[in-house]
């Protein structure tokens, strides 16, 4: 059944692509504006998106009908359990966004490494040696060789070198 | 001598090497692919001129697409998905005490087919591009949809689900100012992203992230090798090559046609090439035994495809694959058009290119040969510890492109949208063709019409132009002529 919402979900962006797209300005000297591509990108996830879920539903009645004649099918197999460990790289992301201008790159990226490799049973000592090392080694080639203004943070206030 | 001088300097030599080093690193790895690579190489290369940029890319995925082979060896993982036809056979021979010889096969075929591909590149690329420069907006729009419909056809699994898929990238190429009229599209008052969705942290969102959310997903890994490995890596090479050369050469030249279009991979060159040698061969009983015929066969068609997909992507702009569409990003955001002028304009950067290529494939051996020894430090590196400095790489190397936290916020969305449509059997490779093939369809359809004043008949009007809109056509309509082929055949046989 994943797929039916799946192609439900892609039904409704179309619907909110076309609407958005109608909103784009036009210009009387264009015959085909800023609109027509996401309009039809709109009306392509439409399609496709109720094709794929009536597809589901046709499969899905299908399984069911074999079931009741007896015939193993996959109808009645449990469903997948979601693993909520997925999103610990989107949590430890936001993160990073919301505390790396207080706590400064490097101390942000090296907590996010400790913790990810502690609640995946790493070793403390080398969770902390490696976090320690690659949050500096990054820093350090991003700050200095690549000239990229990592957030230094207000904590440390300015003391890290290699940022000018 | 441009080029030579390009290539033959301190500077991408020592790019070649590190390349080189990760490229293996990465594919030997289990979980890493060598599109994932690509994609964390990219905000370096973003800092590298145009050759050591590209040389960079092409390096590590020669040398990821072989390493691959490696895990598939000891472990019955494929390190990266272009290594799953035969892991099978090479699982098998390890099994027997002969995982040194597989590896020192699949080594040589790797060098061969990508110099095969290589050779063909040089070969076809110069004469069509002299083709290619008669093309017009109407040609390369055509040539465009033409791509995209092929990513379609050619993905493995649902056809709807690469529909849906490519039309996600097709959208995302859409937000920005339109160029025609100049109005905001999907930009939601969001500054930063009034020039286009940046190319970069979307690839790292689609391709890294999204694997990352598939490794935490996954419950904890434990590697163990059972294998004994004390045979040589090269002994036996010669006899099996003397032996099998024709499957080679058809390895190849299947790896290098299937990688030429766009939206097959080395991947989908390797299943279709271990198909068609069990197809053809004597002893297809063996297959899936062990047998060297099937790696040889496979082995060498995901390194020629790798080539292979270069051939459109420098002739055309279009992509053969999602390396290629990464490297079409990067061209675009070094100044350069990807296409036939490429070819014309004295600079040597397209023979610099070649040697690249050249010079990639033969540092495999020793580097491929060092990787095979050293095979079970790479396998064992634990996932556990190296998962999060990638994630760290991610964040830092969306941010590095335009110093912007709009574009770590683009890669979380990407990479959130991407891994739901994985899970659920969505190919990515369509969305990465559309993100890079999206404008060039629109800006070419919409250049035509005002040429034409709206005139939709002229894209019938050149015969190349019109050839072009037939084989879309065809092609779109090929699982109707297909399913009437085997309705006549069926009610005649």
């Amino acid at each position: 059944m994943r797929d039916f919402f799946a192609g439900i979900g892609f039904v409704i962006a179309g619907i909110v692509t076309i609407i958005t797209a109608q909103q784009f300005p036009t210009l009387p000297s264009l015959q085909y504006g800023p609109s027509l591509f996401p309009s039809l990108i709109g009306g392509g996830f439409c399609l496709g998106g109720a094709v794929l879920a009536l597809n589901a539903l046709w499969l899905r009645k299908k399984a069911v009908a074999q079931e009741a004649h007896g015939s193993p099918s996959l109808a009645g197999s449990l469903p997948e359990k979601t693993n909520w460990a997925m999103l610990l790289p989107p949590i430890s992301i936001v993160f990073y966004i919301l505390a790396s201008d207080y706590l400064g790159a490097m101390l942000t990226i090296m907590i996010i490494m400790l913790l990810l490799m502690l609640l995946r049973k790493t070793s403390p000592y080398i969770a902390l040696a490696t976090s320690l090392v690659v949050s500096s080694a990054i820093y350090f080639i991003f700050s200095r060789y690549l000239l990229v203004p990592l957030p230094q943070g207000l904590l440390l206030g300015g003391s890290l070198p290699w940022i000018s | 001598m441009n080029g030579v001088g390009l290539v033959l300097n301190f500077e991408t030599l020592l790019v070649i090497l590190a390349a080189s080093l990760f490229g293996i690193f990465v594919g030997a790895v289990p979980g890493l692919t060598a599109t994932m690579a690509v994609a964390l190489l990219v905000p370096l290369t973003f800092y590298m001129d145009t050759i050591p940029a590209i040389a960079a890319i092409v390096t590590t995925s020669a040398m990821a697409i072989f390493a691959g082979d490696i895990p598939g060896t000891y472990l019955n993982i494929p390190g990266t998905p272009a290594s799953a036809a035969y892991v099978g056979e090479s699982y098998a021979l390890a099994k027997k005490g002969r995982a040194r010889e597989a590896l020192g096969i699949n080594l040589v075929c790797s060098v061969f087919g990508g110099i095969f591909g290589t050779i063909v590149l040089i070969v076809v690329a110069q004469s069509l591009a002299e083709v290619a420069l008669q093309f017009s907006a109407f040609e390369y729009f055509w040539l465009a949809v033409l791509g995209l419909s092929c990513s379609i056809f050619i993905s493995v699994g649902s056809r709807t689900k690469a529909f849906l898929s490519l039309l996600f990238g097709i959208l995302l190429s859409t937000v920005g100012l339109d160029m025609m009229s100049g109005a905001p599209r999907f930009t939601f008052g969001v500054p930063d992203l009034m020039a286009g969705i940046n190319f970069i942290p979307v690839m790292i969102g689609m391709f890294a992230l999204n694997e990352l959310m598939s490794y935490y997903a996954s419950k904890s890994e434990k590697k163990t090798i059972s294998i004994v490995d004390n045979d040589s890596v090269f002994h036996n090479v010669p006899g099996h090559i003397k032996r099998y050369w024709r499957n080679m050469i058809r390895g190849s030249s299947i790896g290098t046609l299937i990688g030429a279009l766009p939206g097959a991979g080395a991947d989908i060159a390797a299943w279709i090439s271990y198909g068609v040698g069990k197809g053809r061969s004597k002893e297809s009983a063996k297959y899936g035994t062990g047998n060297i015929e099937g790696i040889m066969d496979a082995s060498s068609a995901n390194n020629s495809g790798i080539s292979g997909a270069w051939v459109p992507a420098l002739v055309f702009g279009i992509p053969g694959d999602s390396i290629t569409a990464i490297v079409i990003g990067v061209l675009y955001m070094k100044g350069m058009n990807p296409g036939p002028t490429i070819f014309m304009d004295g600079s040597g950067l397209i023979y610099a290119l070649f040697m690249v290529f050249i010079l990639a494939n033969l540092m495999m051996l020793p580097i491929g040969y060092m990787a095979i020894r050293l095979s079970k430090f790479f396998i064992l590196t634990p996932s556990r510890v190296l998962m999060p400095i990638i994630l760290c790489f991610c964040i830092v190397g969306a941010f590095a492109i335009n110093n912007s936290v709009v574009d770590i916020w683009l890669m979380l969305i990407v990479g959130l949208v991407a891994y739901v449509l994985a899970v659920n059997d969505f190919p990515m490779a369509p969305a990465i063709l559309g993100l890079v093939l999206g404008s060039v369809v629109e800006n070419n359809f919409m250049s035509a019409m005002l040429r034409t004043g709206g005139d939709l008949t002229s894209f019938f009007a050149r015969p190349i132009s019109a050839g072009l809109g037939i084989a879309v056509i065809l092609l779109w309509c090929s699982p109707l002529l297909i399913k009437a082929y085997r309705y006549q055949q069926h009610k005649s046989g």
